[in-house]
């Protein structure tokens, strides 16, 4: 593993996200993200604009050659394996709590939910909780083999807890870091680390 | 009063009220439906006192096993069923409840008293080998996720019971115990161990709600409308959720569970089945549903199940409702002198409205239009543009003041920004969940997705239409129109009644102190404090959104320009329940 690495794979999980969200991301300080960042734009493989660092296609293959060598041990570490398998699962299960969230089914039609219904709102992220605390032990197995991976918990928390105090927003707001933003980012980074593609 | 099992245990017979705070709202719930006379499965509840029993020494107070004893006997006797074997097994339902609702509760646990006997009983009695199967695998599931708490791994309908078993006590390192009474008993210590989990914590001290009052325990008797042919299983909302029209509206499917329902194997019936098949049923139910409308001032949604010829009310609740049917109960019950204008008020949120006033596609508009495509609704709302499928050229010629619909396979956080600045995304693979459903429903973007490979990326560069309400993408630009709500009798009596009791006026035409519109940040609810104060009255830029008019009554803003006007008066009105 190397910094550079750790970087342009911020910039491939956060898109389009300034330095310090990208540092943010993988675990590295503010200075030395931006400092990485502006050498990879000099040598073309990430582009600027408006404070936000994108890949250039170039950067993207260097990438995505990269993962097999740094994450060699880690595709054949079997815990993480089976923890990433439970994950898929619990993934699915998060995909519908976020999808009930902004869907009422009303009568077996399903219309938008204008969140009126505090009740209603109520189970959702209840369950939104419960998903949460069952995953906890998965993500910990995660994070023993992968540490940087801590970031994850931490971020998940603060959406879950924001969205508790009643910040609706929290749930899935796709402009900021609300739980659905986070989920899909780490979803993202795992599928990269193990080199698998996302099924829909 | 509901008699006593024991120091800390009730059964739930129907003779008169016990208090909310020791029972628990859903054992409450019903008690309270059979002291209206309602058929309801028998019930027994432990109490919160037991709960804080436990709290207190850390173990199960002395003597409640003996108590649960007697409570399942007495809903054998109740039920005519007999518990963990049998040649009629009683299979229960154990629910958290405490006297106000809370987060991170444990759920329910169903099926409880399933068994490789009473598996085998309850086979020859509904003659459905499957569905005896079925109903074991799921509560094993739900132990192993509930109870102990486990990620568990997919139990494979083709395994055995036993395999079940060893692939939860793998994943839980505790195994699912054999006799339903111990299972029992683990379910209600987990209920009790549940008040004190990180998420109800937080919500008691967020609320100010004591950490003594504990939860109670509800041990309800589960019906089954498979049995035979005088069985089934169903919903009904005392009127029409969709349109509001005052008309019973549901749904019943025979010789089924709730769960044939949930899994959409089997198509539901409507309603006039139940009619035909069971017609003193259908009479029970609707009779049913009036009391409850009418005994909780709202309309409602309940679930049902026919065992053997009889009713049984399984849950009711405020039913879930389209923006037209809010608005449509609201006024209707106020008109019937069931609930007052003010609180007629409160069940229309300003958002519904607007929902209900959003552009749509014209009248006609669509039946003379070619359909290029169709797939899944995911979002609903309307979209004409060009068909992009590179999505930072869509959004570069969106950022640019075209309008732009994205056309991917599937979407990820890469084309995010891209949603962001269309008017319409469309997807060729993934269904209702997937991430382009999830993201443009969270941007309020209509979308459609899953409309088959090769489909939509090929209409590139085509002007065309996105209806997401009906998941179609027509050829060209249709004409769109916006409803008007003074067209709409039941809107227009909202806004009457609106008008008269918000603390703010809004008019639709006229000048106004200060035009947002014309002013440097008018459009950011985070300036308008600095920018309307000192004035009397405002419009344009985001007056009329919710933050919009917080801002505009806290300033002491008192008259508000903009049309439509009722989603402004009903986002006065519930700033002001707020305060």
């Amino acid at each position: 593993m190397n910094d550079m690495h750790l970087a342009l794979h911020g910039v491939a999980i956060k898109k389009h996200a300034a330095a310090e969200a990208v540092a943010a991301a993988v675990g590295l300080t503010p200075a030395r993200a931006a400092a990485l960042l502006a050498e990879a734009a000099a040598g073309g493989r990430v582009v600027e604009a408006q404070n936000a660092y994108a890949l250039t296609p170039a950067g993207r293959m260097i990438l995505d050659n990269q993962y097999s060598r740094f994450y060699d041990a880690l595709r054949e570490d079997e815990a993480f394996i089976a923890a990433y398998e439970r994950f898929e699962r619990v993934n699915v299960e998060l995909k519908q709590v976020i999808t009930d969230w902004q869907t009422l089914d009303v009568g077996g039609q399903k219309v938008r939910n204008d969140h009126s219904n505090k009740d209603y709102d109520g189970k959702v992220l209840d369950r939104l909780g419960e998903v949460h605390e069952r995953f906890e032990p998965v993500l910990a197995v995660l994070i023993r083999a992968l540490p940087r991976l801590a970031v994850y918990r931490h971020k998940l928390e603060r959406a879950l807890e924001e969205a508790e105090s009643g910040k609706l927003q929290w749930v899935s707001d796709a402009k900021l870091e609300s739980y659905h933003t986070v989920w899909f980012e780490m979803h993202e980074d795992l599928l990269r680390v193990l080199g698998r593609v996302r099924e829909e | 009063m509901a008699f006593e099992l024991g120091q800390y245990t009730l059964a739930i017979d129907g003779t008169g009220l016990p208090d909310k705070q020791l029972i628990g709202g859903k054992a409450w719930s019903i008690a309270r439906m059979r002291a209206l006379g309602l058929s309801v499965p028998p019930a027994f509840v432990i109490t919160a006192r037991a709960c804080s029993a436990y709290l207190e020494h850390g173990a199960l107070p002395d003597g409640l096993d003996d108590e649960l004893a007697r409570g399942i006997a007495w809903l054998e006797e109740a039920s005519g069923c007999t518990f963990g074997d049998g040649s009629r097994p009683l299979l229960v339902s154990v629910r958290s409840g405490a006297a106000i609702s809370m987060p991170g509760m444990m759920d329910t646990v169903l099926n409880l008293g399933i068994t490789d006997a009473t598996e085998a009983t309850l086979a020859t009695a509904t003659g459905d080998a499957h569905f005896a199967r079925d109903t074991h695998r799921r509560f094993l599931d739900l132990y192993g996720r509930i109870v102990l708490k486990a990620v568990t791994p997919e139990l494979d309908e083709q395994a055995t019971a036993a395999d079940w078993r060893k692939l939860i006590e793998d994943a839980a390192g505790a195994a699912v115990p054999a006799d339903p009474r111990a299972q029992l008993l683990s379910a209600v210590q987990a209920v009790f161990e549940s008040w004190n989990s990180r998420r109800a914590r937080r919500y008691r001290q967020h609320h100010g709600i004591p950490d003594t009052l504990g939860t109670a325990v509800t041990v309800q008797a589960m019906v089954f409308g498979n049995l035979d042919d005088k069985s089934g299983t169903g919903v009904l909302f005392s009127r029409n959720p969709l349109s509001g029209e005052r008309a019973p509206y549901g749904e019943y499917l025979a010789r089924a569970q709730g769960e044939d329902v949930v899994s959409g194997k089997f198509t539901p019936q409507p309603l006039s089945t139940l009619a035909t098949l069971l017609p003193d049923v259908h009479a029970e139910l609707l009779a049913a549903a009036e009391t409850l409308e009418r005994e909780n001032g709202d309309v409602q949604d309940i679930e049902f199940t026919v065992q053997a010829g009889r009713l049984y009310l399984l849950q009711t609740r405020a039913a879930k409702r389209a923006p037209a049917a809010a608005v449509r109960f609201a006024v209707d019950m106020a008109e019937e002198g069931r609930i007052d204008t003010a609180t007629a008020l409160s069940r229309v949120s300003a958002e519904q409205v607007r929902t209900l006033l959003s552009p749509r596609l014209a009248a006609g508009a669509a039946e003379a239009a070619e359909c290029l495509a169709r797939g899944e609704a995911a979002c609903q709302g309307v979209g004409v543009g060009v068909v992009v499928t590179n999505t930072d050229e869509a959004e570069r010629r969106a950022l640019a003041g075209e309008a732009v619909v994205l056309a991917r396979a599937t979407t990820s956080p890469d084309d995010v920004h891209g949603m962001i600045a269309c008017c319409a995304v469309v997807t060729e693979q993934g269904g209702a969940t997937s991430h382009a459903a999830v993201v443009s429903r969270a941007l309020g973007v209509a979308c459609v997705v899953g409309c088959g490979d090769g489909s939509v990326t090929a209409l590139e560069g085509r002007t065309v239409t996105v209806d997401g309400a009906s998941g179609r993408i027509y050829a060209g630009a249709l004409p769109v129109v916006a409803p008007d709500e003074n067209a709409d009798p039941h809107l227009a009596a909202l806004t009457r009644w609106a008008e008269a009791a918000a603390p703010i006026e809004v008019r639709a035409e006229g000048g106004a102190d200060i035009d947002l519109d014309a002013v440097e940040g008018g459009e950011d609810v985070e300036r308008l404090p600095a920018l309307l104060a000192g004035r009397a009255s405002a419009q344009g830029g985001a007056i009329a959104s919710d933050g919009g008019v917080r801002a505009a009554l806290a300033a002491g803003i008192r008259t508000i320009v903009a049309a439509p006007r009722l989603p402004v008066l009903l986002a006065a009105l519930e700033a002001s329940r707020e305060q």
